[in-house]
């Protein structure tokens, strides 16, 4: 029995360039970004004071993070309402800072010498948002929230893949969502990781990264049973790798093995050779540790067809989002393979040379599209590489 | 997976508990059946719990590492360390062909209020960058990639009071489909002074006397790691290796209503899943709190064949691996079939078989 091919169904996008998918595709082409005045936290003695930030306030019985993820759901139906056996459904979420902002709540209260609200802190752990999106979508099979801090979302999605390549789901949610707290952005900024200007991914001067929020979400099926009911089809997938560098426990490895062989198992996986990818929708994150390695890397699991791949990051638009930056970058990838065009890196003036691909810098690129991988890097040495293949109607 | 068949061994066991480390303390504490539970050392929180206060991990954790990990980063280590040893197995052999699964219900956290806290107070002048790399839930397979040289697939699932299931879970699943020849899974899981202000303040935890299952108390909390080695049995055996048990069932059902009686009804699903039958032993994951303990009186009650359920949270205290303390002590007695379940205040309910259990390997 051969195994049923994955394609994805549908797609939800919440981000700081607007609050649909549509909405924030035509901005990315547009070459406009989502960055701008930290106005979400109150840090006044941070040194950088940028975020990409999504105009949704938490409802009185949901956090953040669970309204945008909800919001990127109900994109992702477009008003179908699966039928079948809930346990063949599953929702794999990935998460980086989730309940932490009620945490931090909570501790503040306490410091002040308050009570605080306990029970809100107990039962807001990560998984609740991917509870709440398995109640919505009616799901009673398998759940997964992984914290494999900034890989998280795109493990989360090669897990779903996996379970439907599988042919034990007939359905599976898969993304992330992520809202700006305290604890990362003090994080970062005392790793000295965070750029006080806007994040300039690929450059020479690049000098970190900027922090960012929202949510995507990915409704993936069995290609057979999308037919069968008529979906729109945006892409397929193919395969995942993923792997862990033993180097450092924040850096990546400095020439990339890690992640270039988290790109071949992807490959591997989806039985496609170098040549055939024309996407890199990159981690990209603008500090100077990542964007050289992970082109070396790059270059290492594709060879000399690296040279004809377009790179893009979209850390430029959105910032980094953290738990959810691996489904942001595979919506970038797989709206490229729709429309056959890649958004550009922005503030791309001045290139590294030792990030020697072409990183699509500033305006977007109209160019054949046939395949893509997502990469996704995270601390721990993590590493992910996802493969998507265009849909072209067989 | 519910049936994956006999192809799955467990061949190696590490653990850390509030019994202190190592196979022959967590024995000695399930066959004497005494708490571990007293008054918390200060820097673990205000109040009563299990805690790993007999921890060891000098002549295995070098001294410069120590310093840098979280409190469940270390618990890890050390289960990971016996874990191999006892599984006869080098991990920097292994490389990327060794996969890491981790289940933690309150990894990084421990770490998030140290960094949290002078944060919060001081503002940008308390930030410490020794603390943040560890407030990750991941912190735990990074730490130990890094130690002991594994550069394959590595997941960790952060879920309620049964995340190590989901990480044996998709441990099996990297073996079945060949990404890793061996799989590293990990329960673990440290206590904190926010996670004891938390559960008190949310009236969770047992205020008087020990956690008892079905009195509808509360729970104590407790700390620890629980470290396994699974393989393909084919592996096993071409290197000589018998296996501590063989993976016969795992599987996980959720709830979409969050009542007690939708909780049953998955843990019972779950279990019927794995086609039980007679089980020498039972393994059971009632802490003290109601939303756990009534699943498994249903149970017990719709099963009078079975017998009696030991339940090692009245032990070693709820968190403490986050599962991974079930399936450790189904391990510690000899027996032909262990039905070991783990239910949750919310989301999945699992059960796992295991059988062919042996003390020596």
């Amino acid at each position: 029995m051969t195994a049923p091919r994955v394609v994805v169904t549908g797609l939800g996008m919440v981000s700081s360039l607007a609050l649909d998918r549509e909405g924030t595709w035509s901005a990315m082409l547009a070459g406009r970004d989502g960055l701008g005045p930290l106005t979400r936290l109150h840090l006044p003695a941070e040194p950088a004071q940028v975020a990409g930030q999504v105009p949704l306030e938490a409802g009185r019985h949901q956090t953040r993070c669970e309204r945008m993820a909800l919001r990127a759901l109900e994109e992702a139906l477009d008003g179908f309402q699966p039928t079948g056996d809930p346990a063949r459904r599953a929702v794999f979420q990935g998460a980086g800072t989730s309940g932490l902002p009620v945490a931090e709540a909570f501790l503040e209260e306490r410091l002040a010498g308050r009570r605080g609200r306990a029970a809100e802190a107990a039962y807001q752990s990560p998984c609740a948002v991917t509870d709440a999106l398995a109640r919505r979508l009616g799901a009673s099979g398998p759940r997964g929230t992984i914290m494999n801090a900034c890989s998280s979302s795109l493990l989360a999605l090669g897990m779903a893949w996996e379970r439907l390549a599988a042919g034990e789901l007939d359905l599976a949610l898969a993304g992330g969502a992520e809202g700006l707290c305290r604890t990362t952005y003090g994080g970062f900024s005392c790793l000295k990781a965070v750029d006080p200007q806007k994040c300039r991914p690929f450059s020479r001067d690049r000098a970190g990264l900027n922090l960012g929020e929202g949510a995507v979400q990915l409704l993936l099926e069995p290609l057979d049973r999308a037919r069968a009911r008529g979906a729109v089809i945006y892409a397929e997938v193919l395969g995942y790798g993923a792997s862990m560098d033993a180097h450092h426990p924040t850096a990546p490895h400095p020439e990339g093995e890690g992640a270039a062989r988290a790109m071949a198992m992807a490959l591997r996986a989806a039985g496609l050779a170098p040549a055939d990818i024309d996407l890199v929708s990159a981690h990209g994150t603008a500090t100077p540790a990542n964007d050289g390695a992970e082109c070396l890397a790059i270059r290492r699991a594709l060879g000399t067809a690296a040279d004809r791949v377009s790179v893009t990051s979209t850390k430029s638009q959105f910032g980094h989002t953290l738990g959810s930056a691996g489904a942001l970058g595979a919506a970038a990838a797989i709206l490229a393979l729709r429309d056959q065009v890649v958004s550009p890196t922005l503030r791309l003036e001045d290139p590294d040379p030792a990030c020697d691909l072409d990183c699509t810098a500033l305006v977007a690129k109209e160019r054949s599209v046939r395949a893509a991988l997502v990469n996704a890097f995270a601390f721990g040495g993590n590493n992910v590489s996802l493969a998507l293949r265009r849909w072209e109607g067989r | 997976m519910s049936h994956p068949g006999t192809d799955l061994v467990l061949t190696g066991l590490g653990l850390v508990l509030p019994c202190g480390d190592g196979l022959a303390a967590a024995r000695a504490s399930l066959a004497s059946g005494q708490p571990c539970f007293g008054e918390l050392p200060e820097a673990l929180g205000a109040g009563r719990g299990a805690a790993c206060t007999a921890f060891q991990p000098a002549g295995i954790i070098p001294p410069m590492q120590l310093r840098r990990l979280d409190r469940p980063s270390r618990f890890a280590w050390v289960a990971a360390h016996q874990a191999f040893q006892d599984a006869g197995l080098d991990p920097k052999a292994l490389g990327e062909r060794c996969a890491v699964a981790v289940g933690t219900m309150t990894g990084g956290s421990e770490a998030s209020e140290a960094f949290m806290r002078p944060y919060l107070q001081r503002g940008p002048e308390g930030a410490s960058p020794l603390l943040f790399p560890n407030t990750v839930a991941n912190a735990a397979s990074g730490h130990l990639a890094l130690a002991l040289g594994l550069k394959g697939p590595s997941a960790t699932f952060v879920d309620r009071e049964n995340a190590a299931f989901a990480a044996l879970e998709q441990a099996a699943r990297w073996l079945r489909t060949g990404l890793a020849d061996a799989a590293l899974v990990l329960g673990v899981d440290g206590l904190f002074p926010l996670l004891l202000d938390v559960c008190g303040g949310a009236r969770l935890l047992a205020r008087h006397g020990l956690p008892e299952v079905g009195a509808g108390r509360g729970f104590l909390p407790g700390e620890g790691a629980q470290a396994f080695l699974l393989e393909r049995r084919s592996a096993a055996e071409a290197r000589g290796a018998a296996p501590r048990a063989t993976l016969t069932g795992l599987a996980c059902r959720s709830t979409l209503e969050g009542g007690t009686g939708a909780r049953t009804q998955a843990l019972a699903a779950a279990t019927a899943a794995l086609d039980p039958g007679a089980v020498d032993r039972r393994i059971g994951g009632g802490s003290g709190l109601t939303r756990l303990d009534a699943p498994e009186a249903a149970l017990a009650a719709a099963h009078p064949e079975w017998p009696a359920t030991v339940h090692p949270k009245q032990l070693w205290g709820e968190f403490a691996g986050s599962g991974g303390q079930l399936l450790a002590a189904a391990m510690l007695e000899p027996a032909g079939r262990v039905l070991v379940t783990a239910p949750a205040s919310a989301g999945a309910q699992c059960a796992a078989l295991l059988e062919e259990v042996r003390l020596e390997p």
